[in-house]
């Protein structure tokens, strides 16, 4: 069933069900849509690469299926909610469910050491004390970081940093991984075990991986490659066989 | 706790900052309670000259102005005529149509102020917001001793001031706030007898014991107490029982004896928010009669008590609010600062799924931390201030208004008195009194918590600014502030 541009693969059950969606923000008077008109729908468990030029609407697109965003108009349906029109407290409810971020800056607390970083995720859903620095060391061991789990950021290197940020997007054990140029800031071979992880953590748990990226080597890795223009996203087929 | 951790982390990172604006909250803070604790010194050194002037338990003094006396000069005062030289003849002195020329002539009046009937103490004491009222006498007893011979020196009249004291009300006037040195103070079986309770500079400069006599109005009174007063105050010199008193004193007005006569009641109200009330009800009962309760006459206080009074509740209390403005505003703009430099932080946890309402807390709880550490620095401060203040601050002279234009008691303490230091000017008759009051200025409970308060409000005021701030981020332009 083709919807706009892009093809959704059979037996799939949708994660995101986007139609008609735009994002166009006002500055001085003046409107720069930033995405325009999708239609678009994303399987459970599928892995799909945004990819684009710089101000085309990649990390927009990336906000709005996060719920960090909402659209200007359209409806983007996620597990039966419409991120577009719900209450705000109950798109935030769903953002600290079921979505997990991973900046290309890394965006950790510079106070907290790797472990309380972690641990940050988990605050919102009320997980007891006990069971958090469980599921934080379980986390950091899934990343290969279970032994600095003391470490401050800065103590850490790009790579290591990225794979806290990940152990934090994970510890949640969201159905969604969006993931904003994860390896934008790190050299090849740091990207390359970052890249990795992430296929292996997306295989293991049955993730919905969305990943915005320039790096065409990134982007391969991904079951649909997407490219963002001027606002419009056109999908190519699964590049995975 | 996480809260706690993330706290203590942030303030770590931020230390510097959060140092100089804990400091500015102290300065505030400190100065805010040394200004309470000067201002309180003040307020306690004020106090004792009031207490000293009125009694510890006296709220309210009534006393009624005199009537001219008439022109004659027989009307029960003395007029003495000579000159000093003598050599105009002998000396003499008119008294109650008759008139001396040798002797000594001593009589004890009532001169500053009118006579009130004695049933008026017991017609106030039933007032609704009155909770005892007590009369008394306040006397002078002049004394003119005519010389023997025409060629001798009319020697100046000599005054001492005499307090009828009403024995079955301790508790009220001025014998209540003295403290006896020396024999004891006068009981019910007193109250008829010639006995005398005399002030302790008064006994010292006329080498009085106790079993002495002094005499008043020509009658001689046993000595059976010394008594000091607390504070550098001028006492009555002689307390007699007011019995005695309204027997022995004569009202210049009319001549006569004042008998079941006072003119001044001492009253107790039952509160002391109960004292405006209590002046209008006597008003209401007497029109005629002058209520002074201790704010009037704290009002007339003049001197460099009322100076630092005026300095610590107007120009210390400014001060300390407009540093503490100062430092509130400080710490708010810097908290506002640290947030704008922390918004990709908030965004992120805002794309963690935290409540705007748990980041506000966050930026809350961090203010009100530096807020507590400013506020316990601030109480360290303030100690010292007051601390400072105690060493170094000179004593306070109260000018206070004397019987003739209050209608209070005048009091002048003689050299050395009690806890004083030297006083000026006074006397019986004497319109105004310098006394010296040493000021000692405390950190009162009541201002370490209001600094406590300051401190959290500061903290609250801050960290709200900040807060409000990190509340309005929408995830998604925080953390575009990262790219």
């Amino acid at each position: 069933m083709d919807i706009t541009h892009g093809t959704v693969l059979p037996d799939a059950r949708p994660a995101y069900r986007l139609a008609g969606v735009s994002k166009i923000y006002r500055k001085g008077g003046r409107e720069i849509p930033a995405v325009r008109d999708l239609d678009l729908e994303i399987r459970a468990g599928e892995w799909l690469a945004v990819q684009g030029k710089t101000g085309h609407g990649k990390t927009t697109l990336l906000q709005l299926l996060g719920g960090l965003d909402r659209p200007t108009r359209g409806r983007l349906d996620f597990g039966g909610t419409d991120l577009a029109k719900a209450a705000e407290p109950d798109v935030r409810k769903v953002r600290a469910g079921s979505f997990g971020f991973i900046f290309q800056t890394f965006n950790l607390i510079p106070t907290l050491t790797a472990q309380e970083n972690v641990e940050a995720a988990l605050i919102p859903l009320r997980v007891h004390h006990a069971q958090r620095s469980g599921r934080v060391q379980e986390a950091l061991d899934s990343v290969g970081l279970g032994d600095r789990a003391q470490h401050l950021p800065a103590e850490l290197s790009g790579g290591q940093q990225q794979r806290v940020a990940i152990a934090r997007a994970l510890v949640k054990e969201p159905r969604v991984l969006l993931a904003d140029e994860p390896t934008g800031n790190l050299d090849e071979d740091t990207r390359d075990e970052i890249i990795a992880l992430l296929d292996r953590l997306w295989r293991e748990r049955g993730l919905t991986l969305i990943l915005v990226t320039h790096d065409s080597a990134v982007a391969r890795r991904a079951q649909r490659i997407g490219t963002m223009t001027s606002g419009r996203l056109s999908l190519r087929q699964d590049t995975r066989a | 706790m996480f809260f706690l951790t993330y706290l203590r982390r942030e303030l770590r990172r931020r230390m510097r900052q959060a140092i100089f604006i804990a400091l500015g909250l102290a300065v505030g803070i400190g100065l805010v309670i040394t200004v309470m604790g000067a201002s309180a010194g003040v307020k306690t050194a004020q106090a004792k000259v009031l207490r000293a002037l009125y009694g510890i338990g006296t709220d309210v003094t009534v006393t009624t102005k005199p009537k001219p006396p008439s022109n004659r000069p027989t009307t029960g005062q003395a007029n003495a005529q000579g000159s000093p030289g003598g050599n105009a003849g002998h000396a003499t002195v008119c008294l109650n149509g008759k008139c001396y020329t040798s002797g000594t002539i001593d009589t004890l009046v009532s001169g500053d102020h009118g006579p009130f009937s004695a049933a008026t103490a017991a017609r106030i004491a039933r007032l609704n917001h009155v909770s005892a009222a007590a009369g008394g006498l306040l006397l002078t007893d002049n004394r003119i001793v005519l010389p023997k011979t025409s060629s001798s020196q009319l020697q100046p009249p000599t005054s001492v001031s005499v307090d009828g004291t009403d024995i079955s009300h301790p508790r009220l006037g001025p014998l209540s706030n003295a403290r006896v040195t020396k024999g004891r103070t006068f009981t019910s079986e007193d109250a008829s007898k010639n006995a005398a309770v005399v002030d302790a500079n008064y006994a010292a400069a006329h080498k009085l014991k106790v079993g002495s006599a002094v005499t008043i109005a020509g009658k001689k009174f046993t000595v059976v107490g010394i008594v000091t007063q607390p504070q550098a105050s001028s006492p009555p010199e002689v307390y007699i029982p007011l019995q005695r008193a309204q027997a022995l004193a004569i009202d210049p007005a009319t001549g006569q004896a004042m008998t079941n006569q006072i003119n001044t009641v001492y009253v107790t109200a039952a509160s002391a928010a109960d004292i405006g009330a209590v002046q209008k009800e006597i008003q209401h009962l007497l029109p005629q009669a002058t209520v002074t309760s201790s704010s009037d006459l704290a009002s007339e206080i003049t001197g460099s008590a009322a100076s630092a009074a005026k300095l610590a509740g107007a120009l210390g209390k400014w001060l300390a609010v407009l540093v503490l403005i100062a430092a509130f505003a400080v710490a708010s703009l810097l908290t506002m600062a640290a947030v704008a430099r922390r918004v990709p932080e908030f965004g992120t946890l805002k794309a963690l799924g935290w409540r705007s309402r748990r980041i506000v807390s966050q930026v809350l709880g961090e203010s009100v931390a530096i807020g507590i550490i400013g506020g316990a620095i601030g109480v360290g401060l303030g100690f010292a201030g007051v601390t400072i203040i105690d060493k170094i601050a000179p004593k306070l002279f109260a000018t206070v208004p004397a019987a003739t234009s209050s209608g209070l008691q005048t009091q002048v303490a003689g050299p050395g008195g009690a806890g004083g230091g030297p006083v000026s000017g006074g006397g019986p008759g004497a319109s105004h009194a310098t006394i010296a009051v040493p000021m000692s200025a405390s950190v009162t409970v009541a201002a370490i918590i209001l600094a406590v308060l300051l401190a959290v409000a500061g903290g609250l005021l801050a960290g709200s600014f900040g807060g409000w701030r990190a509340a309005r981020l929408r995830p998604a332009a925080a953390l575009a502030r990262v790219a």
